[in-house]
């Protein structure tokens, strides 16, 4: 399996993936059910957070195709800019979603306002998205290359300065923004942090006469914040330089990032943590969970600080 | 200055700066990100409860997680000498050094009057917090955000940045 073939096979995750979630999310409305609410907002949730490897995998798949015969580097470029659009509105989704299960795990409902604001982001997402992949599926499907007459594409194709290039260029020329994204970088990273051990070395026993995880759980939002504050960032790095983000180790931190997304759907789904009360014991499997929470992040960083040695950053 | 060149000169600082080993400055430098998660986090959750975020919380038991933060310091103490040494002779003649070690020495003070005022305090989960110990939160994340921004920057400013 090579570099296009991955981007390829994880572009259904934002596209078909999310079509059904935004598919539930309706019927959910219609049919007014809380729990099916809920399992669209987990679907759009994990969207946002698998959406991550797909857009990063287009770095790799552009650079093992971009001497193929045939293929356009203008109409890369656009699919790029456009997907970037998408991304940005797919993570703001799955941010709103992530609070509105975190909602809903204290007061069993979904409030309104949530509910109304995943509703209109999803929609934006879900149409960025499908010009996205209609760009995108241009670049090596010949058979349906007709579309490059759609005056939208070709306005895309032709502008002189996509986006993501435009960004690349801002951030060479201000020597100050990418110690300022690194700065921000850190902070949000102890942020993410200071949560993690928290909650998980509690799960694990320290502080367990005087901590219920439910109180605990009121510090989930903070760690969601700092993880917001480094994708941002991080996206800062990578749009500006994304041919340092290629490779075996990048890759494998974003896809430890999902890791640690499904990490947590257990604490705010299940009710075997939510039931650890002050002075009670975890069960073992809440143990184990919170055990690997600390790994993956402490993974993740590792993935990161090591770039500049092992992988293909400067 | 003799001395110093010495000690970055030495054959274990020589090691530290070239060897591939993922023991040496790679390691090193990624104890010290850890670490620093370990301190800045568990700070600034323990400030952010005394601000108000995470109500339920009950300060009593974050005292349990200073032990934990306290390790990390301990850890970024032994990691943050050795990458001195290997630089020491830029890194002394760099302000910005001077910088963050002053952060972080207000920031370790400020933790121990946090641990006195608010932890030694009976009535320590009164909420809302007492406005003496609010500022101490407020100045301690401000010291700590200081610390990282400064030492961000070591990369950048002063002698000898962006060497490793």
């Amino acid at each position: 399996m090579n570099a296009p073939h991955i981007h390829l096979l994880l572009n259904h995750f934002p596209t078909v993936g999310f079509s059904i979630g935004l598919g539930l999310f309706l019927v959910a409305l219609f049919a007014k059910s809380g729990e099916l609410k809920r399992a669209s907002l987990v679907i759009f949730f994990m969207t946002a957070a698998l959406t991550i490897t797909t857009y990063v995998s287009g770095s790799d798949a552009q650079e093992a195709m971009k001497d193929s015969p045939g293929v356009s580097a203008s109409l890369i470029a656009a699919h790029e800019s456009a997907a970037l659009v998408a991304f940005a509105f797919m993570q703001a989704t799955g941010f709103f979603s992530w609070l509105g299960l975190w909602i809903f795990r204290r007061v069993s409902r979904v409030p309104n306002w949530n509910v109304a604001v995943v509703l209109i982001l999803a929609v934006v997402t879900f149409g960025l998205m499908a010009r996205a992949a209609n760009i995108g599926g241009e670049i090596l499907h010949p058979e349906i290359q007709s579309n490059r007459t759609n005056p939208a594409v070709q306005a895309e194709v032709e502008a002189e300065q996509p986006l993501a290039k435009s960004w690349g260029g801002f951030v060479e020329n201000h020597s100050w923004v990418w110690p300022t994204a690194e700065t921000l970088h850190f902070i949000g990273l102890s942020m993410l942090f200071g949560v993690v051990l928290t909650v998980d070395l509690r799960m694990l026993g320290i502080g367990k006469n005087l901590l219920s995880f439910a109180a605990l759980y009121q510090l989930l939002p903070l760690g969601m914040l700092g993880f917001t504050v480094n994708l941002a960032t991080g996206m800062v790095f990578f749009v500006a330089t994304p041919q340092q983000y290629t490779g075996f180790l990048f890759f494998l931190k974003m896809m430890l990032v999902v890791v640690g997304a499904v990490n947590v759907l257990y604490f705010m789904l299940l009710e075997e943590p939510w039931t650890v009360g002050e002075g009670h014991d975890a069960s073992i499997t809440t143990k184990l969970v919170a055990a690997s929470a600390i790994i993956i992040w402490i993974a993740v960083l590792f993935c990161g600080h090591m770039l500049p040695f092992y992988g293909n950053s400067f | 200055m003799d001395f110093l060149l010495k000690i970055q000169q030495s054959g274990f600082c020589q090691w530290i700066r070239e060897s591939e080993s993922i023991f040496s400055y790679s390691g090193i430098l990624l104890l010290h990100t850890i670490g620093m998660g370990f301190v800045v986090g568990i700070n600034a959750c323990i400030d952010l409860r005394i601000l108000g975020f995470a109500p339920a919380l009950r300060l009593k038991g974050m005292e349990k997680f200073l032990p934990v933060l306290w390790l990390g310091f301990w850890v970024n103490a032994i990691t943050g000498a050795m990458l001195l040494a290997i630089d020491i002779v830029n890194k002394l003649a760099n302000a910005d050094f001077y910088v963050k070690m002053a952060f972080i020495a207000l920031a370790i003070i400020n933790l121990r009057m946090l641990k006195s005022h608010v932890f030694g305090d009976p009535s320590i989960d009164k909420i809302p917090a007492s406005g003496k110990a609010k500022i101490l939160a407020v100045t301690s994340l401000m010291f700590w955000i200081g610390a990282i921004t400064s030492g961000r920057l070591l990369a950048y400013v002063g002698p000898g940045s962006g060497a490793k």
